[in-house]
């Protein structure tokens, strides 16, 4: 448990070398789909040290495990606003908030609430999530205008199929879940 | 039932702070672009035009004072862009159709502003203008050839140019309306030339009356 700690600090220090952020930013694609990412899983990796050391506080607040599924819906909602990308490179303090919010507002109570949610709260999650996607990449695909000013067309272009593959991966995964009884194979 | 009671509270919560998250991060719903927001915020501010030395399509070096006492019709473009710019400069032309004769020169003066100094000398300014009918004159077209002096009104009016490295450069567009004084007063939508003129209009007929 102190293992997984380490490594989700570790993970959140790296990315927060300036080289490493300046570098991921300076991709539109790695900005959205592998920096943000990689600061929740840095959440995620991080959470059973918080879940130990506050237990009450998770089990008093987060019973059900809807308020925090909430918060990191928000939570990422608010990070797929071009805007925010965009005030994430000219604005410092919106940078600060973004190596916070990730970790310690998204991937910190997706792990509390994860095991909490019944199945078909989960799959609903993910399903919004798909649909969400779907929407950001035909968005950032069709769209005529440059949505974000510190990145080209072209990689605006690029991180909609980026969107749309990572949707393409959750339809995968829920048609298993509706289709395949993993009973049958055991 | 206490227990229950938390994890309501903390559903409520958690919602106030995501209506607080998104009211702040799009300035009340209005913005959920930075181009957008840029925009307002410039509408706000009305930073003045700084002190440049332009060169424009005739080889003429002059300030930003040989505009004083009118209002100036800016966008900024670049002379090899194949895309926005031509549209930008054939709108931008429109609506120097569009406006009443006895306001232009007068009362209002068009200026397309190169970002590209290196490759837009005069004789390509001068080129490029023909194509869409200015006269140098009361619709000019000009660099400015200090890169400093360019960067600082970029930078003042918002204007975002980013160089792709192969001679071409991504950059936002719109339709700037400086007044009398040298302030930014307005920035339009260059995709609505209608409108824009319409803006123009009022602004010049209500300077008139008074």
């Amino acid at each position: 448990m102190m293992d997984q700690f380490k490594i989700g600090l570790a993970l959140f220090i790296f990315l927060a070398i300036p080289p490493v952020a300046s570098f991921m930013e300076s991709v539109m694609v790695i900005h959205m789909h592998m920096q943000m990412p990689m600061l929740v899983i840095a959440g995620l990796l991080m959470a059973p040290f918080f879940q130990k050391q506050f237990p009450n506080f998770f089990e008093k607040w987060n019973e059900n495990g809807i308020p925090g599924i909430l918060l990191f819906i928000i939570i990422i909602s608010y990070w797929l606003l071009p805007r925010t990308m965009d005030e994430a490179l000219s604005l410092t303090s919106v940078e600060i908030f973004k190596f916070i919010s990730l970790p310690f507002l998204a991937g910190v109570p997706l792990r509390d609430s994860w095991k909490k949610l019944s199945d078909f709260s989960k799959n609903f999650v993910i399903t919004l999530f798909t649909i969400v996607f779907l929407g950001m990449g035909f968005l950032y695909i069709f769209v005529p205008v440059q949505l974000c000013n510190n990145y080209l067309i072209i990689e605006q272009i690029a991180l909609g199929w980026a969107f749309l593959l990572t949707a393409v991966g959750m339809i995968v995964y829920l048609l298993y879940v509706a289709f395949v009884d993993p009973s049958e194979y055991e | 039932m206490k227990k229950l009671e938390h994890n309501t509270i903390a559903i409520i919560v958690v919602l106030l702070f995501g209506c607080v998250l998104f009211y702040v991060g799009t300035d009340g719903f209005r913005a959920f672009t930075a181009e957008t927001a840029r925009v307002n915020q410039l509408i706000k501010e009305k930073p003045k035009f700084p002190d440049v030395t332009f060169e424009d399509s005739f080889g003429r070096k002059y300030s930003f004072s040989e505009f004083e006492n009118k209002y100036v019709f800016i966008t900024f473009f670049y002379t090899a862009c194949t895309t926005v710019c031509i549209q930008l400069e054939v709108n931008m032309g429109k609506v120097y159709d569009m406006l009443p004769e006895q306001y232009i020169d007068e009362d209002i003066v068009f200026l397309s502003i190169s970002f590209d100094p290196e490759k837009d000398d005069p004789a390509t300014l001068s080129r490029y203008k023909d194509y869409f009918n200015s006269d140098g004159e009361t619709w000019r077209m000009a660099t400015i050839p200090d890169q400093k002096e360019l960067d600082s009104l970029l930078q003042e009016f918002g204007v975002i140019v980013i160089p792709d490295g192969k001679g071409h450069f991504a950059h936002n567009s719109a339709f700037y309306i400086v007044d009398k004084q040298g302030f930014l007063t307005n920035v339009l939508d260059y995709r609505d030339p209608e409108t824009a003129a319409d803006v123009v209009k009022t602004i010049l007929e209500n300077d008139k009356g008074e």
